[in-house]
């Protein structure tokens, strides 16, 4: 087992990080900007290394600072978290090339499942159900208009080195087709550095169920379940809960057999997610994250099983401390995403917290690194919180987590609280009736 | 500058167009960030997700201090003279910190003698010491013309970045 391991990120993440490692018996390094030097993964990690300021990429984003930090502290790990370098093949690279163990899977199959397009190809040759669409980039105008009539309007453009809805466009016909292509290009050029696009069939109203996945470096593989994501504003996601309401037993067996033959086919390691989008009973694979999820709680608190600690175990070289049978899902969890931002307009709202109380009570956590009098910083994500909830069954665990929203006080910011309360108290989202336009009723 | 003075500056410049203000004068140095302008281009930029691009390393250069941190907003810092030398006037004490996280060296390899000594003149542009990073040597240089006054850390010490190396008193 490690020693020491570097904890490659900040806020939440970086302080679930800490706890694994408390857990497990391992000393933490925490890396920090300037203005994060007073946060609490610094605080209580063992060691802590100022890396930089506050503009991420000359600080968590820069990644000879980063790996400099670990050889000063005789680090035998680095945890990349989510985000920042997570899923950076190249980062993934220095570290074994300095004979640091990156906790993630392999920089090859970080870059090809990295990739959309190729990810999309990876699957589809595993057999598994892709939405109609190009095979791998398309460059020419002419040649989407010919793919788009092939596959019927409307569809939807994508950055193959995409994530967080940039580079994504929508074409209901030809004439929008022509314009959205080059904007599309444009602005996956401006985010990613890379123009390379592709093109899918788009559905209109799916529903986002991904699957988590873990493997040990020995081939076993497992999953642990599906998580329902479809409430989110512009891929964003909002909230997300495991198990799915839409999934019956066969379904549920199929998708996840889809999800690990995706997986296998990549010769996939340590933990990971395949996402898919379903409709009418039908499901497509989308794309693959290759890291730790946001989201992982909810599957945490159905399944038992410390997502974060397996994630060590294996870049330990342990093997999977269950098999699939082990693996039950009991009860029923959502996690809501509390950001620093307007709840009408989603602007971010950073500013001083002035006041601050979690909720707490049966089935409830609270994964989060704020405090009274800290301050979120407008250079980073505006993630304040995420609440999550835990009861015998869908209804109680909305039921506590109406609760929660109701006693849960962050003064000082606005917050995406009042949102919440209004999702949670919809009937249609207590139905399991959702989409991935549900949001559109509250939000433009 | 008074209080009313300063009450009456922020106002103004809260009205203006100016994104921010810079006023220097008798030991006061004032700088006025209008909040708007502050998280303009970088929010977002830290968002997440995001895509990864590998990042050059950082030049020689001196981290300057008094570096405005995201402080209060509106900010209305006073970088007063004795909390942060600017390194302006002759005889004052410059702090030279580390542009890097790295390991601090202090000669060019185990068998040369130091760049510097306590009480060396150095001259504006001078090599002073090396700060290694993933087995670069990258060179400091000094900004400022003075007398090394101070070197708080040792040869071989690892240092953040921020981390004050030198304390030079500046010459006209």
């Amino acid at each position: 087992m490690f020693k020491k391991i570097l904890i490659a990120n900040r806020g939440e993440i970086a302080l679930r990080i800490v706890y694994a490692c408390r857990e497990l018996g391992i000393k933490t390094v925490a890396v920090h900007s300037e203005p994060d030097k007073d946060s609490l993964h610094v605080r209580f990690a063992d060691e802590d290394v100022c890396i930089g300021p506050a503009r991420s990429s000359e600080s968590y984003l820069n990644i000879s600072s980063v790996i400099a930090a670990a050889e000063i502290t005789d680090t035998d790990a680095i945890h990349p978290g989510y985000g920042f370098l997570a899923e950076s093949a190249a980062f993934a690279e220095v570290c074994k090339a300095c004979k640091i163990k990156f906790i993630g899977p392999k920089p090859n199959v970080i870059a090809t499942m990295g990739e959309k397009s190729k990810a999309r190809e990876v699957a589809r040759k595993a057999g598994v159900p892709v939405l109609p669409g190009s095979d791998g980039v398309v460059e020419e105008l002419d040649a989407a208009l010919v793919i788009a009539h092939e596959i019927g309007f409307p569809v939807i453009v994508k950055a193959s080195a995409g994530g967080g809805g940039r580079g994504m466009r929508i074409a209901q016909d030809a004439k929008e087709l022509a314009r959205v292509f080059p904007v599309a290009r444009e602005e996956s050029r401006a985010a990613f550095s890379i123009p390379d696009v592709y093109i899918e069939k788009y559905l209109p109203n799916p529903r986002h169920i991904e699957f988590q996945i873990l493997a040990d470096e020995k081939g076993n593989m497992i999953h642990l379940g599906e998580r329902e994501c479809s409430i989110q504003r512009r891929h964003q996601k909002v909230i997300e809960e495991a198990p799915s309401t839409a999934l019956s037993a066969d379904l549920r067996r199929r998708m996840a057999e889809a999800a690990i033959k995706t997986a296998r086919a990549v010769k996939y390691e340590n933990a990971g997610t395949i996402e898919f989008l379903l409709q009418d009973g039908k499901f497509y694979f989308i794309e693959m994250n290759t890291r730790v999820q946001v989201e992982h709680p909810v599957t945490e608190m159905v399944t038992g099983v410390d997502i974060v600690k397996e994630q060590i175990r294996i870049a330990a070289g342990e093997k999977l401390s269950r098999k699939q049978e082990d693996i039950v899902i009991r009860g029923h969890s959502i996690e809501c995403r509390i950001n620093a931002e307007d709840p009408e307009t989603f602007m971010p709202a950073p500013g001083l917290i002035t006041t601050y109380h979690p909720p707490g009570g049966p089935g409830v956590r609270v994964d989060s690194a704020v405090h009274s009098d800290c301050r979120i910083s407008p250079y980073y994500d505006s993630m304040v919180a995420k609440l999550i909830t835990h009861g015998g069954n869908r209804d109680e665990a909305i039921s506590r987590m109406r609760r929660s929203l109701d006693v849960m006080v962050v003064e000082g910011i606005k917050t995406s609280i009042p949102l919440q309360k209004k999702i949670l108290s919809d009937p249609d989202f207590q139905k399991g009736n959702i989409s991935t336009r549900f949001l559109e009723r509250y939000v433009r | 500058m008074d209080s009313k003075e300063l009450k009456d500056l922020m106002e103004y410049v809260s009205r203006s167009n100016f994104a921010e203000f810079e006023l220097e004068s008798e030991g006061l140095k004032l700088k006025l960030v209008k909040e708007s302008a502050k998280t303009a281009g970088s929010v977002g930029a830290g968002m997440m997700p995001q895509t990864i691009y590998a990042m050059p390393f950082p030049q020689s250069q001196m981290a300057p201090m008094a570096n405005p941190g995201p402080g209060p907003a509106p900010a209305a810092q006073k970088a007063g003279a004795a909390a942060h030398p600017q390194g302006t006037a002759s005889g004052e004490i410059y702090q030279v910190t580390s542009p890097m996280v790295g390991t601090f060296y202090r000669s060019s390899n185990p068998t040369a003698p130091a760049y510097v000594e306590v009480g060396t003149m150095v001259k504006k542009g001078q090599a002073i010491c090396i700060v290694e990073a993933m087995k670069l040597m990258n060179e400091i240089e000094s900004e400022v013309a003075g007398e090394i006054l101070e070197i708080p850390v040792a040869n071989g010490q690892p240092v953040e970045y921020g981390e004050v190396l030198f304390r030079v008193r500046l010459t006209a």
